[in-house]
């Protein structure tokens, strides 16, 4: 974690993660009262009319088809929420995967549904309030009471209340208490007769159906949104949101089979306030106040939990850049964020006044929010697959959807959605298809240009790039990087089979005593610039993908070691100027700690010509050869050349016949450990008297000497030999110096 | 007395010292420094009312809060730090303690200097480690201390007084000067108002942590109502087995 104060980069790093963290206060008993308190609520007291009217009895086959549509969402979302716990949920995790403008048409969506949600539960709350009062009677009645409560809670959201969560458990509780009796007692009073025929108008109204009572499921998602305050994520964000679903899928189901066999479903379709109807058959007026106050408090709590997820919503996209920053400000002094707030309470204020002149708003508002929402989650879907192949740094989701639910999950997921969405009315598709399309007219017109995430899309239909080959080329000398990054090129493409090929072309600069303040002078600075911006222009004529970097530190050498340690560079190709035993140094001050400590491969290379051409490989029996014949082999396919690989060996006496077997087997040895077939390589043996001079006479034929140098070095020693020596005197050709890691 | 021979020394003292980073103030945390060696682990929190959401307000304070605690950590020496946004600023205090492990809590308080310690004792309990704590403070640094104790109206004086007379033998054993420790008992009066009054003239408390036995928290409900009436820090002793 020492960070070495004598270096600092220029170059741009990403910005590093935010060290804060969230207290995880929230258990698991915690987060299932969250997400089924939040989901648990004015859906299953309002609709159910609505829902008996177009699916009969088997509406409530509508609601288990909708809890499973909730539960695929739930499990996609719960890897996504392990993976990236970050405030916005669904609409994040798709601007994120899918890029601004799925981002734009999810945030919209979402936040629309959600406003479309909460005036839904306030004219629920409204109805369920005027109804069971004779004289309360009318259309304006249900609308003002919906507004004075939207009002209040706008006022509670905007100011913050210190609302005690034990509060909260207890109006579940109840809540919950109240459905269960329900269900508990009415199972007694159902008239099989009631439910035949069972489903009496077909499938596609049970489907249709589906697309209405979706909302009733809204909710559960608030477990990925605090998914950074969950203790245990990995065992408890799966299992609470999984669970909820579940349960809440069952309660709505017995509900429903109640309901409509307890009163003909033709009489549950007439009413405003079904479940209350129900209750008063079997439970008398004790029952319908249960019911009432039940139906009132859920629907507040409903249309709560929908203003706080939209301001969310919209705060998110403040964030994100898609619509002003102005959304993504919170209180000073309450900490709500207190201006989503307002333009959600503003919109949904409206929707609930359009209550007055459109007699089926309910079912329209109930099902266009539906609408967003099986949208949002399909792209929520898509977003998991993205992420799963994309595989972006960071994302590392401590909960992984094991096969094969994955990827059954999220492609069944996309399937049913848009299988619901087929269904729905027309006008539903007009006004959800119309938001989808304002979200892409509002990406093309406000957010390109300023919105930062371009998505993993590409990414994921590349598929995970493989590993890198990486090979850094320091360069210094707009004489020699040319020749330096060809043979880069040539050794990281020869290599492919490894990984992808990349070049890092590293300058470092310098300076006595390096600090972020001090200016590298202009001059230099205009150097380093033209260096590496021609070092890019040979990569593109290479084919090759180049990344360069800029260092100033004190010491060059040690700076090179970093570089190489923080490439993971699988080969450092370093050009030398040839000069050897000088100050001290075996090939320079800058090189020797390189090639002393390097983990990777190292090519010393001398540049001499100007051709590649042919190389030779000298090889010596040891456990260096394999890499310098492998190098060698790299180096020649810069000009289509087949290496030699050359082994030089002295007569044991006078008629010695053997001699030119043994090397060729060292030669043919080490051409295998490298994997090279014999086609890849000529076979040269020399045999003579005095090896240092055959060496030099035989080498001098090629454009290119490759020499080992023995990697293991002890100590500060690097291992030098005579032979190594007289081919850097004697001979005119490039001279590279291999060490194998 | 029994019992002298099973004390454990404690190394290196380290503490945590909570600054709350939503202020735009920070805290004056002069009394970090006359602490002598010990290791510090500051860490930032923001307090999140009930109403708002951490992730968000991390979203909008994160990088305004690291700031903030980056300048206190950098006025005492760069002790180690942790920010955490919480709806829950004493579970965070206990979780980050345990975390970090921690021999005590640093609470509150203004202080200048720090020369004179008040100890109150309540007993037995974690009565080697606060002693362990202060003895480290007082061989580290020039502070003298007073241990306190205060008896109920009935019950037997003596008793009190061997507690205390035991406690500064203890001091003693660790290689504290005699001079440097005296002791007061109380009799009939309400600990926790006497601490409460008597800590005006000191310049730091040390305190044991409250309900050790049942593990509920480091600064419990007495202990806070202590911490918060004291205008002098206070440092609280984890009872750590």
């Amino acid at each position: 974690m020492s960070s070495d104060p004598t270096r600092y980069e220029t170059e741009e790093r990403q910005m590093s993660v935010e060290g804060s963290e969230l207290e995880r206060t929230l258990g698991f008993v915690e987060a299932m009262t969250l997400g089924g308190g939040t989901m648990i609520g004015a859906g299953i007291f309002i609709l159910p009319g609505i829902a008996a009217e177009t699916a009969g009895p088997a509406s409530s086959v509508s609601y288990a088809i909708a809890g499973f549509v909730a539960l695929l969402a739930a499990l996609s979302l719960s890897e996504l929420a392990t993976g990236m716990p970050i405030a916005g949920g669904s609409y994040h995790y798709v601007n994120r995967a899918l890029g601004g403008l799925f981002g734009a048409v999810v945030g919209w969506g979402m936040w629309t549904g959600l406003m479309f949600a909460s005036a839904f539960y306030m004219i629920g709350f409204g109805q369920y309030l005027v109804e069971p009062i004779p004289f309360l009677d009318g259309r304006v009645f249900i609308v003002g009471l919906g507004l004075v409560g939207l009002v209040l809670l706008l006022g509670v959201n905007y100011y913050g209340t210190e609302e005690s969560s034990a509060f909260q458990n207890v109006t579940i509780g109840v809540e919950t208490a109240i459905i269960l009796v329900f269900v508990a007692v009415g199972v007694f009073f159902i008239d099989p007769g009631n439910l035949e025929p069972f489903a009496p108008f077909g499938p596609g109204g049970v489907v249709a159906t589906t697309g209405i009572v979706f909302i009733s499921f809204l909710g559960f998602e608030i477990i990925a949104t605090v998914a950074g305050e969950i203790k245990n994520p990995s065992r408890i964000i799966p299992l609470s949101m999984i669970l909820s679903v579940v349960l809440v899928t069952i309660l709505y189901v017995l509900v429903m089979l109640v309901s409509t066999g307890v009163i003909p479903f033709e009489s549950l379709g007439d009413s405003p306030i079904p479940v209350s109807d129900v209750a008063v058959t079997y439970l008398g007026p004790a029952g319908v106040v249960a019911i009432v106050f039940a139906a009132i408090i859920a629907a507040i709590s409903s249309s709560n939990s929908s203003i706080l997820a939209a301001s969310r919503v919209i705060y998110a996209m403040g964030r994100d850049g898609v619509v002003t920053d102005w959304f993504n400000v919170s209180h000073p002094r309450f900490y709500t964020p207190h201006r989503a707030i307002a333009a959600t309470g503003v919109v949904t204020a409206l929707l609930i006044l359009v209550g007055l002149e459109v007699e089926t708003i309910i079912a329209l508002l109930a099902e266009a929010a539906s609408f967003s929402f099986l949208v949002a989650y399909s792209l929520v879907h898509v977003s998991l697959v993205v992420f799963r192949r994309a595989d972006p740094d960071g994302y590392d989701p401590s909960f992984a959807l094991p096969r094969p639910l994955y990827p059954a999950v999220p492609i069944l997921g996309v399937v049913l959605s848009l299988l619901v969405v087929s269904q729905m009315a027309t006008v539903v598709v007009v006004i959800g298809t119309g938001i989808v399309i304002f979200g892409v007219v509002w990406y093309a017109t406000y957010t390109r240009g300023r919105v930062v995430s371009e998505g993993l899309l590409s990414e994921a239909i590349r598929g995970k790039p493989a590993e890198p080959y990486r090979v850094v080329v320091p360069v210094a000398n707009p004489a020699t990087q040319r020749g330096l990054l060809r043979l880069a090129a040539a050794s990281a493409h020869a290599n492919e089979d490894r990984g992808t090929p990349e070049l890092v072309a590293v300058n470092v600069t310098p300076v006595a005593h390096p600090s972020p303040l001090q200016n590298v002078e202009a001059d230099r600075f205009e150097h380093q610039r033209d260096l590496l911006n021609n070092a890019h222009d040979i990569a593109a004529e290479m084919d090759v993908t180049l990344r360069t970097r800029t260092v100033v530190a004190a010491d060059v050498g040690e700076a090179i070691l970093d570089v190489l340690e923080e490439e993971a560079a699988d080969e450092v190709i370093l050009g030398w100027d040839g000069t050897l035993d000088r100050d001290g140094h075996v090939f320079g001050a800058t090189v020797d700690p390189v090639v002393r400590s390097a983990s990777c491969d190292v090519s010393l290379v001398n540049l001499r010509t100007e051709t590649v051409g042919t190389p030779v490989a000298l090889i010596a029996p040891g456990h260096n050869a394999p890499v310098v014949a492998h190098q060698a082999a790299e180096f020649a396919t810069v000009d289509g050349a087949v290496p030699t690989l050359l082994n030089v060996q002295s007569p044991r006496g006078k008629n010695d016949s053997n001699a030119e077997e043994r090397g060729r087997t060292i030669v043919v040895d080490a051409a295998e450990a490298a994997g090279l077939a014999p086609s890849d390589y000529d076979i040269q043996v020399v045999v003579a008297d005095d090896i240092g001079r055959a060496i030099v006479e035989a080498t001098s034929q090629y454009d290119t000497v490759c020499v080992g140098l023995s990697g293991r070095t002890e100590g500060s020693r690097i291992p030098f030999g005579t032979v190594t020596e007289r081919v850097v005197h004697d001979v005119p050709s490039n001279v590279a110096l291999i060490r194998g890691s | 007395m029994d019992g002298i021979g099973i004390m454990t020394r404690i190394d290196e003292l380290r503490i945590l010292v909570p600054v709350d980073v939503s202020e735009e103030e920070p805290p004056a945390l002069d009394v970090i420094d006359h602490l002598g060696a010990v290791e510090v682990v500051l860490l930032g929190y923001f307090p999140v009312p009930d109403q708002a959401e951490p992730a968000l307000l991390r979203d909008q304070y994160g990088p305004e809060a690291a700031d903030r605690l980056d300048a206190v950590a950098a006025e005492h020496g760069g002790p180690a730090e942790v920010l955490v946004f919480t709806h829950d600023r004493e579970a965070t205090i206990d979780r980050i303690a345990d975390e970090y492990d921690c021999d005590a809590v640093l609470t509150g308080g203004r202080s200048t200097v720090v020369d004179r310690v008040l100890v109150p004792l309540r007993g037995d309990v974690n009565l080697d480690r606060i002693l362990a704590v202060v003895a480290d403070l007082l061989v580290a640094g020039n502070e003298t201390a007073t241990l306190f104790h205060s008896v109920a109206e009935d019950a037997d004086p003596t008793q009190g007084e061997l507690l205390l007379i035991g406690a500064v033998d203890r001091l003693v054993e660790y290689g504290v000067d005699r001079d440097k420790v005296d002791w007061r008992l109380s009799e009939g009066g309400d600990p926790q108002t006497d601490i409460v009054e008597l800590g005006a003239e000191y310049d730091l408390v040390v305190l044991g942590e409250t309900e050790p036995s049942l593990r509920e928290r480091i600064i419990g409900d007495v202990l806070s109502a202590i911490v918060d009436a004291l205008e002098v820090p206070a440092l609280i002793v984890r009872d750590v087995e």
